[in-house]
């Protein structure tokens, strides 16, 4: 099991890639993936601060948030912050990980393509 | 006091042996550096998440969540929200990553991507500041866990500085015996102790008719009140209306512990402090009265936000959960971990508030109607320091088997915290700097003792702070202190390194000045935030103007992260000077390569933690 790295100068303009055994990531396919897996990190980094704020800015700035109770004494504010913002939290991490787990397999195949294109690739055996 | 509780202590040595013992029988395993610092790579997922947990659940999440409700109420929620949701951070942006990285130390994770010394040596820096600011709240658990739980100091030392020395003396010993691997089972073991104790108290308060909507609503019916330490001249003296605060006293408090206030005063030294309950001022609304169920006690405007932005930001930022990242098999696990942990610790923090509320009702109702309510302090129904509402309530609700149980979990809980810390600062201290730069050849056995003796030294400097903050009189500036603590560590962290981590994995063009630079402005501007704070708390700055201002801001992370991130960019955009394999970086950081063959090669199994002699 080789682990074989190009570093070469100038290797980059035409493909770097690593190889580990049969396995190989080139800068290409990686950057691919790199991109979408930053679209859906930030997507969902969106959602997580946009809800986690709005608790604050509705603390702040709505009375009926955090006066009108709705259960007991639970307001709004009290019941979200002690016991629904985790369900949030705890759906927001199962999708976020399914759809990651599924990006890994496309590189995977994307990787595999361009090793059969040949993309510059010899085998490190 | 002096009410010694043997059951209860017995039941703490037998945990303390047990841990101990752990760290013995997991000796054997540590031969190599991989597996004192990282357990050999191998740990599970549902162990490494329970691990994490125990290791992330420190004095503030068992003592202090509570005790922050207790004395604040909604405020002291959100420390519970916030610890939890800084886990979407780490998921999100920086496991997977991490873990493929594959190296050892955050330190080690600046070297490899930005390849230079320089910014090495600042990130050990900045570690060994965030674990000092972490530690410091685990010894003052330590000392307040041993006041309620043994009322007595050895050897001359108050009871609180005995628990100090003794907590940091057991745990120097286990840490320096065991590595991570014996850290690891111990901190597995550790969280599922935790998780029992917090749920038995619970289930131990509804037993008793506690109902949690109805048992905030009756805490609502009145005005939220506080204990205030003042000094007899403070008391007596007149405000703006005429009316002094010991004429609020009078309409707070019941006569019995009036009684006690009125004394002092009749005494006459105007020096002497005394405490009072007194009402609670809005901070955020100021107009409204203060309200348990209602924002406001701790939090003004501000501190709304940069509070929530510390904790959720601050938990990526922790060293020794960073470190935690690299004992996954691959990336994909380190995401499910993560997942585990939020579904553990999500559970945790739900019954963490409901065990401050109870206490706040519980409590109140046995000091009024006379019954004995152990070694705490109390004013007037309320605990002198919330920080003991954990142990007390145990022992109120289910004598002195359930205070053994939760006190045995408060040593739990400072025990994985502060040895997941060491394990932190002694990789930043033995890996990072002597394998690096004092003694390049080091064989394998004496990397390993180095490592030992910076635990044992990190240790000292531990019992150094603890027993330094009764000392300096911050145990009386601030409310639940530990909470208020961990929050000081979570901002330096956030400021620290989590702009770099988010820079350094999400954007290919941070330079390595732009990272340090960022570094400096968000943990330095951090830490000064912090000192100006205390500085105010303690009444050593002026009540106005420039400096007031500067020491205001409780946590500065609303300031200092976006300051760092921007630092970065700047920085980085002038600079320019990209590392010349910055290509091969981007494959370690995001290429799956390695983690398919292993995968190929069932190289990623990870039944194989106890195998002698590691990878």
């Amino acid at each position: 099991m080789t682990d074989f790295v190009n570093t070469a100068q100038g290797a980059a303009e035409v493909g770097a890639f690593v190889q580990h055994g049969d396995h190989v990531d080139t800068i290409e396919s990686v950057d691919a993936v790199f991109r979408e897996q930053r679209k859906l990190s930030f997507a969902y980094g969106a959602v997580f601060f946009l809800v986690t704020l709005a608790i604050p800015l509705l603390t702040v700035s709505v009375p009926a948030w955090y006066t009108t109770p709705v259960w007991g004494g639970f307001t709004l504010n009290y019941l979200f912050v002690s016991l629904l913002y985790y369900v949030f939290l705890w759906v927001l991490a199962w999708t976020y990980i399914r759809k990651a787990d599924k990006l890994d397999e496309r590189l995977l195949h994307l990787a595999e393509e361009q090793t059969r294109n040949g993309a510059g690739v010899t085998s490190g055996g | 006091m002096g009410n010694l509780n043997v059951i209860a202590i017995v039941m703490v040595i037998g945990l303390t042996i047990f841990t101990v013992g752990l760290a013995i029988f997991t000796r054997r395993f540590t031969r190599t550096t991989a597996d004192f610092y990282l357990a050999g790579r191998k740990v599970g997922t549902l162990a490494n998440a329970s691990a994490i947990s125990g290791d992330y659940l420190s004095a503030a999440s068992f003592l202090g969540v509570a005790a922050a409700v207790y004395a604040s109420g909604l405020d002291g929620v959100w420390y519970a929200a916030g610890f939890a949701g800084g886990f979407i951070v780490v998921v999100l942006f920086i496991a997977s990553a991490l873990r493929r990285f594959g190296e050892y130390t955050v330190a080690d994770f600046a070297y490899g991507r930005f390849g230079s010394d320089r910014i090495r040596l600042v990130t050990v820096l900045m570690v060994l500041l965030v674990s000092l600011f972490y530690m410091a709240p685990q010894m003052y658990g330590a000392g307040t866990t041993w006041t309620v739980l043994v009322g007595e100091g050895f050897f001359g030392m108050s009871p609180y500085n005995t628990g100090v020395v003794i907590v940091s003396a057991i745990i120097m010993f286990y840490v320096a015996m065991g590595g991570m691997k014996g850290t690891t089972l111990n901190q597995i073991f550790q969280f599922w102790w935790l998780f029992l104790a917090m749920f038995l108290v619970v289930i131990f308060a509804f037993a008793k008719g506690f109902s949690y909507p109805q048992a905030l609503a009756d805490v609502t019916a009145e005005n939220h009140t506080e204990v205030k330490a003042m000094t007899v001249a403070q008391l007596t003296a007149p405000g703006p209306n005429g009316k002094a605060p010991i004429d609020t006293a009078r309409e707070t408090m019941t006569p019995e512990g009036l009684a006690a206030v009125e004394a002092a005063v009749a005494a006459g030294d105007p020096e002497a402090t005394v405490p009072v309950l007194m009402p609670a001022v809005n901070k955020l609304h100021e107009l409204r009265d203060m309200f348990f169920n209602e924002p406001g006690h701790r939090y003004n405007s501000f501190d709304q936000f940069s509070m929530v932005l510390a904790l959720v930001l601050g938990t990526a930022g922790l060293p020794h959960i960073l470190n935690r990242y690299y004992t996954n098999p691959s990336g994909a696990a380190a995401r499910r971990s993560t997942f585990w942990v939020l579904v553990f610790i999500g559970t945790f923090y739900i019954l963490a508030p409901i065990a401050g509320l109870a206490g706040r009702l519980i409590l109140d109702d046995t000091f009024r109607s006379g019954a004995g309510t152990g070694n705490a302090a109390f004013v007037d129904g309320l605990l002198l320091k919330s920080d003991a509402v954990m142990p007390t309530l145990a022992q109120v609700l289910g004598g002195q088997w359930l205070l053994g149980i939760v006190a045995a979990g408060a040593f739990a809980a400072m025990f994985s915290t502060t040895g997941g810390l060491l394990i932190a600062a002694a990789s930043a201290i033995g890996h990072d700097v002597y394998e690096k730069y004092i003694d390049k050849g080091a064989t394998e056995i004496k990397k390993v003792v180095v490592g030992k003796g910076a635990v044992m030294l990190f240790a000292f400097v531990a019992l150094g702070i603890g027993l330094g903050i009764p000392a300096v009189g911050l145990d009386k500036a601030y409310p639940a202190l530990i909470a208020m603590m961990v929050t000081w560590a979570f901002a330096v962290g956030a400021g620290a390194f989590v702009p770099l981590l988010l820079t350094g994995i999400w954007w290919k063009g941070t330079t390595e000045r732009g990272a340090i630079a960022g570094m400096i402005v968000g943990g330095g501007g951090s830490i000064f935030f912090i000192f100006m704070n205390i500085l105010n708390q303690l009444g050593r700055l002026p009540s106005e103007g420039f400096l007031a201002f500067m020491g205001s801001l409780t946590f500065p992370t609303l300031f200092t992260f976006p300051a760092a991130l921007l630092t970065i960019i700047v920085v980085s955009k002038m600079d320019g000077q990209l590392p010349k394999n910055v290509d091969e970086i981007w494959m370690r950081i995001h290429g799956t390569a390695h983690e398919r063959h292993e995968r190929q090669l069932g190289l990623d199994k990870v039944s194989t933690m106890f195998q002698k002699g590691g990878e």
